[in-house]
């Protein structure tokens, strides 16, 4: 058996979706296992029609449930090959068991979350409660605010993932509907460029050499499981940001598009900063931008990479600046937002007297409008004008009924 | 390998059977197995026993009852001869001793500490079955 | 097809090259071994297999030990058939790539305990089983969970004592009767399914054989003694198989392609259930006075599926 190529156009009209799944194909991906759910599903959708057109060659395993689905992948990976599924926030939800065995095992696997809401109630739409949801489960965790980086990152995820340095499972997330099924321009690698880059699957402790046996998924007890699960947080906190840097120097070489850990948009002067991730960070850089000709020096920082936090990168883009707003599309539940305590972390022992606040905005895929933007960059220059925070730490936006704020 | 620091074990906690390749373990036997320092076969669980069986081969008639039974492969046959037991790999069960089914058994169980050419001159003598 | 090993009688089989390793933490007398032992020598195949969360799991796989000379993977209590079907399409996707590095083909065994497979894992199996993945599922069927200290399963018979389903002054233990795991297998469509037990080896290796060496999933129920959880001396256990399968409480059978019901053993004399039932610590007290009525309904229960058996074997369908 073989596969065809595809002549792809130099950029294509794709929705995010649509861009994972043609990075699948042009990985050549050995073994998908997936179960369908809104938003992700055209993703593994995409694979099985590109294997029922013969323009991949591997195994696609329709499974019963999202923790098979997942089962199947540490299965498959275990066994040594490429593997890859996508899923969405009920669907991981159910699948976070073994998420943290396909990490604590190190396997290399690419999941794809088209990011949505997690019930109850239940909702379709995107908001990043998912991707908090496993944010402590030891994969990589990838940000693409669009279809393009949709579709670059994923290459980069099988580039880390897979190499015998990290051997570390990793998330590539997208915003649901916004991102996943929003039709833009993709500027695409050719089938040749796009598998150079990710380059042939290298086995390891790979259970199908039959000749070197292999035991994975032991049990260690005390004596034990404390030096496995360090390792394992020492490999994700010194190997994975210098690699996934290494990856994104070579991809800016094959396609000319330069990714960095953290995206740093008007950086250079900013007062006053938003910090956001997902499709947001396009909206909050038209604003800033529109804040600028006002007077108000806005700038915009978008997490690349959620984890390993880049917890040095962030602290060096916001040293110098005067007020920072911490958005989180995930209501915390009685805590400050995963941002806010990132960033507040990262800035506590710098020289810094930055104002910082958290706002959580969007959840259930509620629009993040510029006006709340505009509102909202207003709010940080009238901190920094009063030196001190005006409003209370933590607020809700856009969402109806009396003004919520906390802290 | 129990003062391993973290940094010193393979990632994700997989275990080697074997040091180096083994074409065919299916016909290797034992003693011709490069077996690693993780292959529980390199371990032994002798202090688990309260009672330990002793093999008397003056009566055995190779049956392999015993082999087929053991739970812990710690009955030795080779050549499809029952040559006596893995000490380090027994538990001290007594099924062995309960499968065998020569007269008097070829395998019985004493006390752990009790001495071997001892109990094997002191050997029980052929029972007569009443049914 | 690989060739099948020849396995006359038990000298012949004492020759087999184990691929199980002692100063595993088995109890002493867990038949869990044994039944793994004969499942590993019925072939001379290369092997990947993998363990639902269990004893077999729990007792095999303590860092820095393995117990396994074949690749062996554990994931989760409910996994182990989807964690071997991942595998099976990876071997599948890289034998068509031509990137397998040695030019041979492996079995894929999946274990898993009666709760791993009768409960919390059922949904993955009946998967793997619908999908049709080569491979085989072996429970190692002890009615309890054994591991957690001895908690009722859907595997747990009427009338036995288990942790949360407790014989008591006014109960008698567990009160539903023992899930047919074998019929739902087989209703699967699954090619060959069959039920064993350890102390019947020959008839176990063949059954082995006979599953391995078919295409597509196959399904092992084996009953596995358990020597803490019934309660029976450790020495004991291939006794009280003995018991279970000539009292006909574990019939051995087979069903071929979901249809074909083939009885594999025939007691030659069939032991009374109460003697079954006496020796185990288990169902002590369904001999109190009160309780008594049930062994006499266990009887009945028994020779009526054996009675079901034997019409199905005799109508062929």
């Amino acid at each position: 058996m073989a596969f065809d190529k595809m002549e792809l156009r130099d950029i294509e009209v794709w929705d995010g979706n649509f861009a994972a799944a043609q990075a699948l194909r042009q990985a050549q991906v050995d073994v998908v296992a997936a179960y369908p759910i809104t938003p992700s599903t055209p993703i593994v959708e995409g694979y099985a029609k590109f294997k029922a057109d013969g323009y991949v060659e591997g195994e696609f395993v329709m499974v019963e449930s999202e923790h098979a689905a997942m089962s199947g992948c540490i299965g498959a990976a275990a066994a040594g090959g490429r593997v890859a599924t996508a899923t969405s926030s009920q669907g991981l939800a159910l699948m976070v068991e073994t998420l943290y065995q396909a990490s604590g095992m190190r396997l290399p696997i690419v999941l794809n979350i088209v990011n949505r809401a997690l019930a109850a109630p239940l909702n379709v739409n995107g908001d990043h409660s998912d991707m908090y949801l496993c944010r402590d489960s030891g994969w990589i965790q990838l940000n693409a605010f669009n279809a393009q980086e949709a579709y670059d990152l994923n290459f980069v995820a099988f580039k880390v993932s897979e190499d015998h340095d990290i051997r570390l499972p990793a998330i590539v997330n997208q915003d649901g509907f916004l991102t996943s099924h929003t039709a833009e321009g993709v500027k695409t690698l050719s089938d040749d460029d796009a598998y150079g880059f990710v380059g042939d699957y290298k086995p390891m402790n790979d259970m199908l050499d039959l000749d070197h046996p292999v035991t994975h998924g032991v049990q260690t007890e005390e004596d034990w499981h404390f030096e496995h699960k360090a390792r394992q947080h020492n490999d994700l906190m010194v190997k994975v940001l210098p690699k996934i840097e290494e990856a994104f120097a070579d991809f800016e070489n094959l396609s000319g598009r330069k990714y960095n850990l953290v995206e740093k948009y008007d950086m250079d002067d900013a007062d006053v900063v938003v910090v956001c991730m997902g499709s947001s960070v396009e909206t909050a850089r038209e604003v800033a931008l529109e804040m600028r000709e006002k007077g108000i020096k806005a700038g915009v920082l978008g997490l690349r990479v959620v984890r390993p936090f880049p917890f040095m990168e962030i602290a060096e883009a916001l040293k110098d600046v005067k007020a920072i707003a911490a958005l989180d599309r995930s209501s915390p539940n009685g805590a400050a937002g995963m941002l806010f305590n990132e960033i507040a972390g990262a800035l506590i022992n710098i020289d810094t007297k930055a104002l910082l606040s958290g706002y959580v905005y969007g959840l259930g895929g509620r629009d993040l409008t510029k006006a709340h933007l505009t509102d909202l960059f207003t709010e940080l220059q009238a901190n920094v004008d009063a030196g001190k925070l005006t409003t209370k730490q933590q607020q809700f936006i856009g969402v109806r009924g009396p003004k919520l704020s906390f802290l | 390998m129990l003062n391993k620091g973290w940094d010193e074990f393979e990632i994700g906690a997989m275990l080697r059977s074997f040091d180096g390749p083994t074409s065919n373990i299916a016909t290797t036997l034992q003693e011709d197995r490069p077996y690693s320092q993780s292959n529980s076969f390199t371990a032994s669980v002798a202090d688990w026993r309260i009672e330990k069986p002793v093999f008397n081969k003056d009566y055995c008639i190779d049956c392999q009852f015993c082999w087929i039974y053991c739970p812990d492969m710690s009955i030795i046959s080779r050549d499809k001869k029952m040559i006596g037991v893995d000490m380090d790999h027994c538990k001290g069960c007594g099924i062995c001793v309960e499968v065998c089914p020569t007269n008097p058994k070829s395998l019985l169980m004493f006390q752990e500490k009790e001495d071997e050419d001892t109990v094997l001159a002191a050997w029980p003598e052929k029972e007569d079955k009443e049914k | 097809m690989s060739e099948i090993k020849k396995i006359k009688n038990l000298k012949e089989f004492s020759t087999s090259a184990d691929r199980f390793e002692g100063a595993n933490l088995l109890c002493p007398g867990c038949a869990h071994s044994i039944i793994v032992r004969e499942i590993l020598n019925a072939t001379n195949d290369d092997l990947i297999l993998s363990s639902s969360t269990g004893c077999l799991e729990v007792c095999t796989a303590v860092y820095p030990y393995t117990s396994w000379d074949a690749s062996w993977i554990h994931i989760g209590f409910e996994n182990s058939s989807t964690a071997i079907a991942g595998a099976e399409a990876m071997h599948k996707a890289l034998k068509a790539k031509g990137r397998l590095k040695q030019d041979r083909d492996p079995k894929f065994v999946a274990f898993g305990g009666d709760g791993a497979s009768y409960d919390i894992g059922f949904q993955w199996i009946s998967g793997c089983f619908e999908r049709g993945h080569d491979m085989m599922y072996v429970v190692l069927d002890n009615e309890v969970y054994a591991n957690t200290g001895g908690q009722r399963s859907s595997s747990t018979p009427i009338g036995s004592s288990a942790t949360t389903s407790p014989a008591g002054r006014v109960s008698y233990g567990e009160k539903m009767n023992k899930k047919d795991m074998l019929s739902i297998m087989a209703a699967h469509g699954s090619p060959y399914v069959a039920q064993v037990a350890p102390n019947k080896w020959k008839n176990m290796i063949k059954a082995v054989q006979q599953g391995l060496n078919i295409e597509g999933p196959t399904f092992i129920n084996a009953m596995s003694a358990c020597t803490t959880e019934w309660k029976f001396d450790p020495a004991d256990t291939v006794a009280i198989s003995d018991l279970a399968t000539d009292s006909l409480v574990f019939p051995l059978y087979e069903i071929i392609d979901g249809k074909e019901l083939n009885i594999t053993y025939r007691p030659k004399n069939i032991v009374p259930v109460e003697e079954y039932l006496a020796a185990q610590g288990r169902f002590k007290h369904l001999f109190k006075d009160q309780y008594k009525y049930l062994i006499k309904e266990w009887q009945e229960r028994v020779d009526s599926n054996w009675e079901y058996l034997q019409r199905r074997e005799e109508a062929r369908v």
